[in-house]
């Protein structure tokens, strides 16, 4: 049998992505003077999931990049190594590598090979600079395993010893791994498998096919050399039994005098903590076959005849390590010596069982309970603590209550109950025209309904909602790497990092972002002489706050750097032609650097200068329906203001009649409307009119004209709205105003095409379907018209 | 639904005809959603005439051509009997109005005959072929070509 693993690949990038973000989140806020112990052991969680999960779907360079990560974290949690700057910045590399790694397995360019050589060599320098006892534990995984025997024997549950089909699959999935000698077929009589398997791969892969069909801990895997576990052959069945009812009873079976045991040995010595340990692997499994000191990890020496049992056992027992629930068992031995210690570091055939099994066990009171105690070989703590970080974890998840949910669910979801609205807005404009006595209970019915309905739809939008959180975790990073290279000293701060915004927007919102934030760093905070000569703190701050107002979201970008130089911009703009004068007022010398191409800054670097990028972001956000503002003092620093609207797919509109037809002007583009009076309005070369309104002279644009309806013709009969376009304000005449609503949008491209002056349409409380006016568009639509019309 | 046949081979099957005028037509019924009667469109604005607009189907925004205005058949009156069969081709769902359905019809290849070659404001490009039924005759479109064809407008990516 075998599974497709590459359907639960999805899930794995998607876990490993947030791994690593989490990851990078948790090492920026890490203080290095005083890290905490609790940081340093998400971090390594995040790292050892990532490993985990990497290992199981067969991604070994993942697997390997984070082994090293993970060995150096090991010794940082447990305070044999202290944090330094460099770890971090060791860390956040590693970080970065595995990401590339990742993008790699998802169909991306290639990670580059220099880097993760060069990370892995950082960290395990790090890490060994002061324990070279540790290498061992932290060297890569080979890519390719030799091909060795394994002894395979274990106790099939009745049930599946029972199901011929179940054995056969068993055995096909085996042989596709290994070649397969069967030296018991289990059957419903006696649930005993033994078999001879040769194989390059993992003992890991065997345990994972074997998993599917018994505990974990029930698989007895070793290397059936005859000079090592000799025993074995004498008396095949007592090893079975004897090793399983180790696990299971404890009971002094072994006998300590034999040298050839091994380990073994040391069973009657723990009896206590044997059920304990083997219950808590329970969930384990996944883990242990990481666990460092496996076989893949040590160097593939083979075992030779003339090896002192010492050194086979050795070799043994780094199998053992793997065992799930084994290892839990023999390092948690009270008393238990330190078996795997002098085979596994020095790896002599000098070794001999005497010294080695007489070495005490080290660190006792660093564990909680004298059957966990710790013994001093790095590998085996790393293993051992990782189970523990295991069980920590099945916790979390079982504490996690969220779950993953395809968008194109949540929005089909928010498309039915958009519906149900509509539906519930016709029932109830239907039910007003009954008579409210006699049909009191209907229409008592339809008012619930009506709030039932709205909660309904609130509660389905916030599905979509994500917390700006997702966007602001991303810039301490940017900071950091940035303030570093370009020698600055900036602290970042954010607020309302829990103010929520739809997924849509919180996608499109990052790189306009990202580019407020690097302009801020490369133009705005000064370097730390110079704000220590204008008396300021040598670090800067950059502040990223989110926040709500009404029903859009604002999104600011503060720094407390120099601030905009307006004689600079005002000069540059005078250079490259731009309509420009000193009267200008700050506002509009701010707006000048959006436009295409404009850059103050003398050296084009790296991270800005190239002036694209403000014209850029000016123009993301407004296609998300958004604006941008700049506000800025000398000496003070520079503030941007981003507004968006809530959500894409919900538009405030203000519905305005024209001709029998209804339209919905986006209400961020309204700046007012009024009633205009025949003498507001002026005409230009004839035709071309304009409205006057408080000093301004704006084009007059009839909706009526520009959508060739029958609209209202005498003036002052309808309204004007006043729009605010990217080409600047209209005055847009409408026959009547009908109201304010908050509309779905609808797509008009989806099964027709593009219409000139609407952004898309929506479905009004009636049913019917109302076009949304896009007003940039109009406008333009609106003043060719009008030149049409001169130059007919 | 899917689209089972888009060859636009003439191939035997199942067809609904429809009429325009005193004109009959048949179309591939497997490109057929639903039939509805005709109700208030909303228009869109500088668009050919035949496009009447656009109508609200259960959440979906559905633009809906005229046939009797494109084809210059019929009086394009609009009442209670104003039918509206609509279409689903490819992946984009159209209305098309038509004076009235009549019929499901079975056709082969023995009862369909290639079309005359003349000028009509038909092209000849979007007739499968002739079919008689009955001394009827009914003209068999292919709906799929005349919808994303280039002069219904319908199609952003076709008028290219």
């Amino acid at each position: 049998m075998s599974i497709d693993m590459s359907q639960f690949y999805q899930v794995f990038f998607e876990e490993t992505s947030e791994h690593l973000a989490n990851m990078e989140n948790l090492l920026l806020n890490l203080d290095v003077e005083s890290p905490s112990l609790e940081d340093l052991n998400a971090i390594f969680r995040a790292a050892h999931s990532i490993k985990g999960g990497s290992g199981t779907f067969g991604f070994t360079d993942m697997t390997g990049v984070t082994h090293v990560l993970e060995g150096l974290l090991d010794r940082l949690r447990k305070e044999e190594l202290t944090l330094r700057a460099e770890m971090v910045d060791a860390f956040l590399a590693a970080g970065d590598v595995l990401r590339a790694q990742l993008e790699h397995h998802q169909g991306g360019p290639d990670a580059d090979q220099a880097a993760i050589d060069e990370i892995c060599a950082r960290l395990t320098q790090l890490a060994t600079g002061e324990a070279p006892a540790a290498i061992h534990a932290e060297a890569p995984v080979p890519a390719e395993a030799p091909s060795r025997q394994w002894r395979l024997a274990c106790v099939l549950p009745a049930d599946v010893a029972a199901s011929a089909s179940a054995v056969d699959n068993l055995f096909a999935g085996l042989a596709e791994i290994a070649a397969v000698d069967i030296r018991h077929r289990p059957d419903a009589a006696d649930g005993r498998l033994e078999a001879l398997l040769t194989t390059s791969r993992a003992e890991g892969d065997i345990r994972d096919l074997l998993g599917f069909y018994l505990n974990p801990e029930d698989i007895q895997l070793r290397e059936p050399e005859e000079t090592a576990y000799g025993f074995f052959d004498a008396e095949p069945a007592a090893v079975a039994e004897e090793a399983y009812g180790f696990f299971e009873d404890p009971a002094p079976t072994a006998s300590a005098a034999d040298p050839g045991y091994g380990f073994f040995d040391d069973a009657p010595v723990a009896p206590e903590p044997a059920p304990a340990a083997v219950e808590e692997a329970d969930g384990g499994f996944g883990l242990f076959e990481d666990a460092p000191g496996k076989p893949e990890s040590l160097p593939d020496r083979s075992i030779q005849p003339g090896d002192s049992p010492a050194a086979i056992e050795g070799q043994g027992y780094g199998l053992f390590v793997n065992a799930p629930g084994g290892l839990g068992l023999f390092d948690n031995a009270p008393g238990m010596p330190d078996l795997g210690r002098a085979p596994i570091e020095t790896a002599p055939a000098t070794a001999s069982p005497g010294p080695t099994a007489a070495t005490p066990t080290a660190q006792p009171a660093a564990q909680p309970s004298p059957g966990r105690r710790l013994t001093d070989n790095p590998s085996i703590e790393v293993a051992k603590a990782g189970r523990r970080e295991n069980d920590k974890t099945v916790i979390a998840t079982g504490a996690d209550t969220s779950i993953r949910v395809s968008v194109e669910k949540v929005d089909q979801l928010i498309n039915l109950v958009g519906e149900l609205v509509i539906t519930q807005a016709m029932l109830a404009e239907t039910a007003s025209n009954l008579d409210p006595v006699q049909a009191e209970k209907l229409l008592a019915g339809i008012d619930l309904l009506s709030r039932n309905t709205r909660d309904l739809q609130e509660s389905v939008m916030s599905i979509r909602m994500l917390p700006m959180s997702m966007v602001f975790s991303r810039f301490p990073r940017v900071v950091r790497d940035l303030a570093g290279k370009l020698g600055k000293q900036v602290e970042m701060k954010t607020i309302g990092e829990n103010t929520e915004l739809d997924k849509g927007l919180i996608e499109k919102i990052t790189d306009p972002l990202t580019h407020l934030v690097r302009n801020s760093l490369d133009h705005g905070i000064e370097t730390p002489e110079k704000r220590v000569a204008a008396g300021k703190n040598p670090k800067g701050t950059l502040t990223l706050k989110a926040s709500h107002q009404g029903g859009a979201v604002v999104i600011e970008v503060m720094d407390d750097g120099g601030g905009l130089n307006r004689a600079r911009i005002l000069e540059k703009a005078r250079e490259r032609g731009l309509p420009v004068n000193d009267a200008m007022s700050d506002h509009d010398v701010w707006q000048l650097i959006f436009a295409p191409g404009f850059s103050t800054a003398d050296v084009v670097t790296d991270v800005s200068g190239r002036g694209v990028g403000m014209d850029v972001v000016k123009r993301n956000i407004e296609g998300l329906g958004g604006k941008v503002e700049l506000e800025s003092s000398p000496g003070f620093g520079t503030r941007t203001v981003i507004r968006l609207p809530l959500t894409l797919a919900i538009l405030d509109g203000m519905s305005v009649g024209v001709g029998g037809e209804t339209f919905i002007v986006p209400i961020t583009t309204v700046v007012e409307s009024l009633q205009p009076r025949l003498d507001d309005i002026r005409t230009m070369a004839g035709d071309s009119r304009m409205m006057h309104i408080r000093g301004e002279y704006l084009p007059f644009i009839a909706l009526s004209d520009v959508f060739g309806l029958p609209g209202v013709e005498d003036i002052t009969r309808g309204l004007v709205v006043v729009v605010e376009g990217e080409e600047g304000k209209a005055a847009i005449f409408v026959d009547e105003l009908l109201g304010q609503h908050q509309v779905v949008i609808k797509s008009l491209e989806a099964n027709y095409r593009k219409v000139p002056g609407m952004s898309g349409a929506t479905i009004m409380g009636d049913g019917r379907v109302a076009m949304i006016l896009d007003v940039a568009a109009v406008i333009r639509l609106g003043l060719a018209n009008a030149k049409r019309r001169v130059a007919a | 639904m899917d689209i089972v046949d888009s060859s636009g081979v003439p191939a035997s099957g199942e067809y609904l005809t429809f009429t325009l005028g005193k004109e009959e037509y048949g179309i591939d019924i497997l490109k057929v959603q639903e039939i509805r009667g005709y109700e208030a469109v909303t228009r869109i604005a500088n668009a050919p005439p035949f496009i009447k607009g656009v109508i609200n189907l259960r959440g979906v925004i559905v633009p809906i051509v005229d046939l009797r205005i494109k084809f210059n058949l019929g009086e394009p009156t609009y009442d209670q009997f104003t039918v509206v069969i609509i279409l689903n081709i490819g992946k984009r769902v159209v209305g098309v109005v038509v004076d009235g359905v009549s019929d499901v019809i079975q056709l082969n290849s023995d009862n369909l005959h290639p079309p005359p070659e003349f000028g009509s404001i038909l092209d000849t490009r979007y007739i499968l072929g002739l079919g008689t039924v009955d001394e009827r005759m009914i003209i068999m479109v292919d709906i799929e070509q005349l919808m994303t064809s280039q002069e219904m407008a319908l199609v952003e990516s076709a008028a290219a």
